[in-house]
Formats: structure tokens, C-alpha cells, sequence
């Protein structure tokens, strides 16, 4: 009858396919950014290492110099003190410098290349010339004994004045030797012992400390750049223009002394660093380059990215395969709670439907009670007229005018039962609203059995009565009235001749309980159960006019004051009703 | 023996000019430049080189007449001591062809040598009883400096002439020459080694010039 089975797998399919797919969603990404993080890690750990790398190598290197350095200087000290380089200095007697100066500058010289050892090695020097006083080379007569060098490389070494510490410089040789290509020079000052003046310099040529790359392994390529070229033996020549090019271009964008970029070689990348070799130096500035190959750190993160796409792939599967379970886990209760709540929502449907149309009776049979009593009333109005108009006649016989009051009698009835029906139909409705407020039950009861008294009729009835002045309630006067006035009516109707009522109150609590008592015939055993029903007059005798709503619309409307009306007992010629009200506070009346 | 033959006959040489025909005479001031250091023990001469300028300290000068002169048929031989780790004296003055001995006066080597253009010579170490005395004669005219190879800040000066006719002159640079010939020459005051003076004077046989070097 209820179509929902459609929409429910609907549902539960696209539930399970977008848990599936937020999963794969998850893994993919954390995948991605792990092998994003892990690839840039690496490659920065790669390019720290071989940094930390070149810096400890070219720190060894700094050392040697160093200590060359130190030991030439030194050496140029004792040689300035030697009576005979100062003669031959000082006393112009130049072609015997080389002379006088082969013996001390033996050691320097010799040692061939024995020593492959750099640190013992590192003070034969391939070549030495003195420059005079004006800068110049001065040259010697056996070059054998200074070692060979080029006219070309000879006039590198000269300077425009002496200078006064010393000089670092790497100079090149047009002669295409094969073994290496650059000298590096050192120029020493030498001191005059007298007057503390240079007097002429010793320069030094020495073979380039190499980095030491036997333990770096085969993948370090290390070079001088000096002269706008760029001297790296284990390279071929082309690749050798390739990085000095590349060298050159980097050297005229950032005037740093130390940098790195990234070059292919070979289609292989390379990390290459270079370093000022003489800052400051009044030769022409030469770098130390050196050249890593990236291979390994390049074959590292395709490794490592092959890793993570293989856990990334693992985990899509298991994940795959858990979501599948989770949403499967997940789609019961789901399935479930779709059915529940599709079977829910009919239901309510259904009560909401069966809801408004109870409420639509309720509504129309209120209304109809409502209009029928105002189309009551209106020809009731009519007739009361009438029947008051033929009273004021005075030319009717007297059992007319007797007929005529029994009619009115009859009509003010009439009246009040159609009162009393449109009081309980708004009840119905739900329309009637009680304005609380502290209301005197006391002075209610007395003014309504006052009333009582000057009725003509009067049974002579004794009335009495057992409660204090001042009984304050909650509630609406007009209602609280209505109630007191039908329980006091019916006390007084129902009585006997020479009997009596009794009202009494009782506070307890928040509530004030008000008893109200008569003698007379009591209510039929079987007929108590049924007197608050409407159009139930209390059957004790015929001779009461009663129309069967009083009573129903007392209770009605205790209830509505959060009271209640009951029966306490009907028997031995006497029927007493409590009455339950709540207590209120007395007003504090003001004087005016 | 062979020594005291030698100053006698440097003696005679050197007393053969003045006693011989009353020749000319000249005599006069040579303004010397101010001493460098504080005055010295004014006795002790020394060698200093100041910018590569070698001179004594105190200043002195040397006087002489240039012009063609006959050499003197035996050459004459003079000393320069090592002593006290020094040369002495410290600035001599000879003529061509003079022979120079070195006598070493101290208690330990000394190496003297020379790398100056006008004499380049090396005696090698020698102890002060070293015989014969090393020596060596000195042919070309210039200025010889005198180095010792052990002793690195010994300095001696001698300046090589062409002519027998030379004084040094006194701390307050006067000069007198005496028996000099007759004629036009050209008279030197050497200074320091890059300092030498020169002034023309005409010398009459009996008479005394008076040159001044401003």
C-alpha cells in the first residue's frame, strides 16, 4: 500500500558509494601530500648533505693553505733576513738572487712527486720567481732550477706595485699541458730587515690542492674557474664549456662568495657549488667548483615515491575493502532506520490526517452547537417579547395572565439552557479563556444564599452555614458565580420541606474544598455514576424542573479552574457535593 | 815581515805627494746632510741604509779630484778589520788597484762577502788566525758594500776611485788635499752611495782653492 522500497535502496547505495569514495578520497591525499613532503625532504636532506660536504672539504682545503701559507710567509721572513737575498737585492746584483736563493728554497723545490700525501705534499712547489721592487718578474737565469713557465704565465705574476700581505691566485697556461692547467700562486712579501719596506716578493706556484674526492666517491667532480674558464680535468672538454658557461653567468648575477645551482650533465643532474678561492686578493678572482651528481638522491625519491604510491595502492585497497564492510555495517542500521522512519513518516501521516479530521468534526459540530443556540436564542427573544407584551394587557381573564406567566416561566428556561449550552460549547471549543483572579468565595456563597431566601417559594429551609469570611480563590468571578449557583440552586431544589443545607469550607494546602449539603430524597444508587453527564437530570422526582446540564457545566468549568466538582455522597435524605478550588491570595482592598 | 813591508811602503806613497814639489791645495766645506739618529758615541762610524740609500752615521763625506792619473807602479794594500762585530773603518776610500785586507779581529767566523756590481767577491768563513789574511784588490772604480753572511747587520762601505788624490772629511764636513797638480779638474764629494757632488776648479801649483759643497 506504502511504495517507499525505491527510494530507501536508493539511498542506502549512494551512502555506501560516497563512503567508499570520501575513503579513497583520504588515502589519495594523504598519499600525495606523503610523497610531496617525502620527495622534498629528501631532496633537501640530499642538497644539506652535499652542502655540509663541500663546506668540510673546502675547510680541509682552507687548512692546507693555511698552513702553506704560514710556512711560505715564514719562509719569505727567514729569506728577507739572509744577508746575501738582501745583497742581491739591495746591491743590484739581481742575476745572483736565483742564485743565492736555490739553496734555501731547495726543499720547496725538491721532494718531487714522491709524497701523494697532500698535507706533507702540500709545500712542493712547482714553480718560484722573485718580483723586484717595482712589481716586475724577475727572471732567471737557469729555469730549470725555478721551474718551467710560459712567458705568458710569467707575466701574470707581475703586479703594478708590490703588495704588502700576501696574494692568492690561480693563473692558467696557454700550453695545453695535459696533466693540469692551472697553478695555484702564492705571492709573499718580502720585508726589507732595515727599514721594514717590501723590497720584493716571492711568488710560489704550486699545484691545486684537489678536493679530496677518493672518499666522496665517483660522483664529486671538482674544478678551479679561473680566467673565465673553467679547469675540471675528469670532464670532457664540451661539458667543460657547458659548466663554465653556466659558472660565468652565475658569477656576473650574484657577486656571493659561495653558491649553488642545479646543472644537467649528461642528462644527469648536478648539484654544483662554487667558492671564492682568494677574496680579496689582488689576482683576478678564481673559484672552487665542485659538482655532485643529484643520481642518487634522484634514484632515492623515485624509490621513495614508488614506496608510498605502493602503501598509497595498499591502503586504497584495504580501504576499499573496509569501506565496503563499513558501509555495508554502516547501510544496516541505515537500511533500517530508512524503512523505520519511511514507515514513521506513513504513520504519522495517517494520525495527522485522522488528527485534522477529528479536529474538523470537533470544529463543526463546535460551531454547529454554537450557531444553533444563537438561532435558538433569537426567536426565543421574539416570543419572551410577546408572551411580556400579552402580560401588560389588562383585559385577559385572570387564568390567561396565569397561562401567560407559566409560558414566560417556560421561555426564561428555555433561555437559560441555551445559555448554558453555548457556555459549554466554547468549552468544547476550547475557546474559553479564564482571566485568573482572586475571587471571594465567602461573599459569593453569601450573596447567592441571600438570593435563595427572597426566592417566594421558599421550602423553609434551614441554612448553615460553617465557613470563615474572606475565602479568597482563583479564578474568574463569573464562572466561580455560575458554579456556586447551580451547586445552590440544586441544594435548594432538591430539599424537602422544613429541611436544610449546609455549607461548609475546608482549607487545606493550596486548595480550599467547599462542601455543600441538602436533606432530601437522595440519588438513585445506579444514577450517581451518570449525574455529571450532560442531559442527565438527577432522577429524585418528578416534581424538579431540571434540565440535565447544570451540573456537567459546574464540573466543566471547576476543572477548567484546576478544581474539580464530585459527588462525596448521596444517601439517608442527604446528598452532599465538594467543590475544589485553588487557594488564592485576598486582595488588599485599599481605601478610597 | 811581508806586513810591516807593506805599511812602509804605503807610508812612503802616502808621504811622497806632500813632500815632493810644493803642489796646490785644496780645501773647503762640504755641507752634509743632518744625522739621522740621535747623536751616537761620536767615535763608533756605521753603515745605515736609509730607503736603499746607504751612508755613514755620523755623515761623512769623500773629497777627490777626478781626472786621469797614472796608477802607482806598486799597488798599495790597505786593511778593513771585523771587529767587535764591525767593520773598521767603516767607509775607505782607495785607488785603483789597491789590494784590501780583511783581518778578522773577532773570537768567531765572519763570512765576508760582496754583491756590489764594481766587486763581487766571497772569502768564505774564516777564524782571526786565518793566514794569509784573506784579501782582495779592488780594480774597478764604484762602491763596494761589504756584507758579512753570518753576521746579517754588518755593513762596510768602499768606495773604489780612479784617483790617488781623495780625503774623508770631518763630522763637520772640511776637507783640505793637498799637493795636488796644477790644472783643470773636476772635484767630487761623495756623500752617500746615490750622492756624489761635483765642482770644477782650477789649481795653480803654491796656491789653495777654496771649494765649498753647498
Amino acid at each position: 500500500m506504502i511504495s517507499f522500497k525505491r527510494p530507501h535502496l536508493w539511498e542506502v547505495t549512494s551512502f555506501r558509494t560516497k563512503l567508499a569514495l570520501t575513503i579513497m578520497l583520504v588515502i589519495a591525499t594523504v598519499t600525495a601530500v606523503a610523497i610531496y613532503v617525502g620527495q622534498g625532504r629528501v631532496a633537501a636532506n640530499a642538497e644539506g648533505d652535499l652542502r655540509q660536504k663541500f663546506q668540510t672539504e673546502l675547510s680541509g682545503l682552507d687548512k692546507l693553505q693555511e698552513l702553506r701559507n704560514a710556512a711560505l710567509s715564514e719562509r719569505c721572513r727567514i729569506l728577507a733576513e739572509k744577508p746575501r737575498i738582501h745583497a742581491a737585492l739591495e746591491d743590484n746584483a739581481l742575476e745572483l738572487l736565483y742564485p743565492s736563493a736555490k739553496d734555501e728554497l731547495r726543499d720547496l723545490m725538491e721532494s718531487g712527486n714522491a709524497s701523494s700525501d697532500q698535507a706533507v705534499g702540500s709545500l712542493h712547489a712547482r714553480f718560484y720567481r722573485f718580483l723586484d721592487g717595482a712589481g716586475a718578474v724577475l727572471s732567471s737565469p737557469h729555469p730549470k732550477d725555478v721551474g718551467d713557465l710560459s712567458a705568458k704565465a710569467e707575466a701574470q705574476l707581475a703586479f703594478k706595485r708590490l703588495p704588502d700581505t700576501q696574494q692568492i691566485g690561480y693563473l692558467t697556461e696557454d700550453v695545453d699541458r695535459v696533466d693540469d692547467a692551472v697553478d695555484e700562486v702564492i705571492a709573499v712579501p718580502i720585508f726589507s730587515t732595515e727599514t721594514g719596506e717590501v723590497i720584493s716578493a716571492l711568488v710560489v706556484g704550486f699545484k691545486p690542492f684537489e678536493i679530496a674526492n677518493k672518499q666522496a666517491g665517483a660522483d664529486v667532480k671538482s674544478g678551479i674557474w679561473a680566467d673565465r674558464r673553467l679547469h675540471m680535468p675528469s670532464l670532457s672538454k664540451p661539458a667543460q664549456t657547458i659548466l663554465s658557461n653556466h659558472v660565468t653567468r652565475a658569477l656576473s648575477h650574484t657577486d656571493r662568495a659561495q653558491n649553488s645551482f642545479t646543472v644537467a650533465l649528461d642528462g644527469v643532474p648536478q648539484l654544483l657549488f662554487y667558492k671564492c678561492l682568494n677574496p680579496g686578493s689582488l689576482f683576478p678572482p678564481a673559484y672552487e667548483i665542485c659538482v655532485y651528481s643529484l643520481a642518487d638522491s634522484i634514484s632515492q625519491q623515485r624509490r621513495l615515491r614508488w614506496q608510498f604510491g605502493g602503501v598509497g595502492v595498499l591502503l586504497l585497497l584495504g580501504g576499499f575493502v573496509t569501506s565496503h564492510f563499513v558501509a555495508v555495517r554502516f547501510a544496516k542500521p541505515v537500511e533500517q532506520l530508512a524503512l523505520d522512519s519511511e514507515r514513521n513518516r506513513e504513520q504519522r501521516r495517517h494520525a495527522e490526517a485522522q488528527l485534522i479530521s477529528a479536529s474538523e468534526k470537533l470544529k463543526r459540530s463546535t460551531r454547529y452547537s454554537a450557531d444553533a443556540s444563537h438561532q435558538l436564542k433569537s426567536p426565543l427573544t421574539v416570543l419572551r417579547a410577546g408572551l411580556e407584551a400579552l402580560l401588560a394587557h389588562e383585559d385577559f381573564k385572570p387564568e390567561i395572565y396565569e397561562e401567560l406567566s407559566t409560558l414566560l416561566h417556560q421561555t426564561r428556561r428555555l433561555n437559560g439552557v441555551i445559555e448554558d449550552l453555548l457556555l459549554l460549547a466554547r468549552l468544547d471549543a476550547g475557546h474559553l479563556q479564564i482571566q485568573s483572579e482572586p475571587v471571594n468565595l465567602s461573599q459569593l456563597v453569601e450573596e447567592w444564599l441571600d438570593d435563595l431566601d427572597a426566592l417566594p417559594d421558599s421550602l423553609d429551609v434551614e441554612i448553615q452555614k460553617e465557613f470563615p469570611p474572606d475565602l479568597y480563590v482563583a479564578g474568574a468571578k463569573r464562572y466561580i458565580s455560575l458554579i456556586v449557583q447551580n451547586l445552590l440552586e440544586n441544594a435548594r431544589k432538591y430539599n424537602r420541606k422544613g429541611g436544610r443545607i449546609r455549607v461548609a469550607a475546608q482549607t487545606g494546602g493550596s486548595e480550599i474544598r467547599l462542601a455543600i449539603g441538602n436533606t432530601g430524597q437522595p440519588i438513585a444508587r445506579d444514577a450517581q455514576e451518570h449525574i455529571f453527564e450532560r442531559f442527565r437530570p438527577a432522577t429524585t422526582g418528578a416534581t424538579v424542573s431540571g434540565h440535565g446540564l447544570g451540573l456537567n457545566l459546574a464540573r466543566e468549568l471547576a476543572r477548567l479552574h484546576d478544581g474539580d466538582l464530585k459527588l462525596v455522597g448521596s444517601a439517608d435524605d442527604w446528598t452532599e457535593f465538594e467543590l475544589r478550588l485553588s487557594a488564592a491570595q485576598p486582595v488588599v482592598e485599599r481605601a478610597s | 815581515m811581508r806586513l810591516s813591508w807593506v805599511v812602509s811602503s804605503n807610508a812612503i806613497c802616502a808621504l811622497l805627494p806632500a813632500s815632493g814639489f810644493a803642489g796646490a791645495t785644496i780645501e773647503g766645506r762640504v755641507e752634509l746632510p743632518p744625522s739621522h739618529s740621535a747623536p751616537v758615541m761620536a767615535k763608533r762610524y756605521e753603515i745605515v741604509t736609509h730607503g736603499g740609500v746607504l751612508s755613514t752615521q755620523p755623515p761623512l763625506a769623500v773629497v777627490y779630484l777626478e781626472g786621469s792619473f797614472l796608477k802607482p807602479a806598486t799597488p798599495s794594500t790597505k786593511q778593513i778589520a771585523q771587529k767587535n762585530f764591525a767593520f773598521v773603518p767603516p767607509l775607505l776610500p782607495v785607488q785603483v788597484g789597491t789590494r784590501i785586507e780583511f783581518p778578522n779581529l773577532d773570537d768567531t767566523y765572519h763570512s765576508i762577502f760582496s754583491y756590489s756590481p764594481a766587486k763581487r767577491f766571497d772569502l768564505g768563513r774564516y777564524r782571526p788566525d786565518e793566514r794569509p789574511i784573506p784579501s782582495e784588490v779592488f780594480d774597478t772604480p764604484g762602491l763596494v758594500t761589504l756584507r758579512c753572511d753570518i753576521h746579517e747587520h754588518m755593513r762596510g762601505l768602499i768606495l773604489v776611485l780612479n784617483t790617488p788624490h781623495f780625503v774623508v772629511s770631518d763630522l763637520d764636513g772640511r776637507f783640505r788635499l793637498r799637493g795636488l797638480p796644477a790644472g783643470r779638474y773636476l772635484l767630487k764629494a761623495w756623500i752617500d752611495s746615490t750622492t756624489t757632488r761635483a765642482q770644477n776648479v782650477e789649481l795653480k801649483n803654491g796656491e789653495t782653492a777654496h771649494v765649498d759643497f753647498p
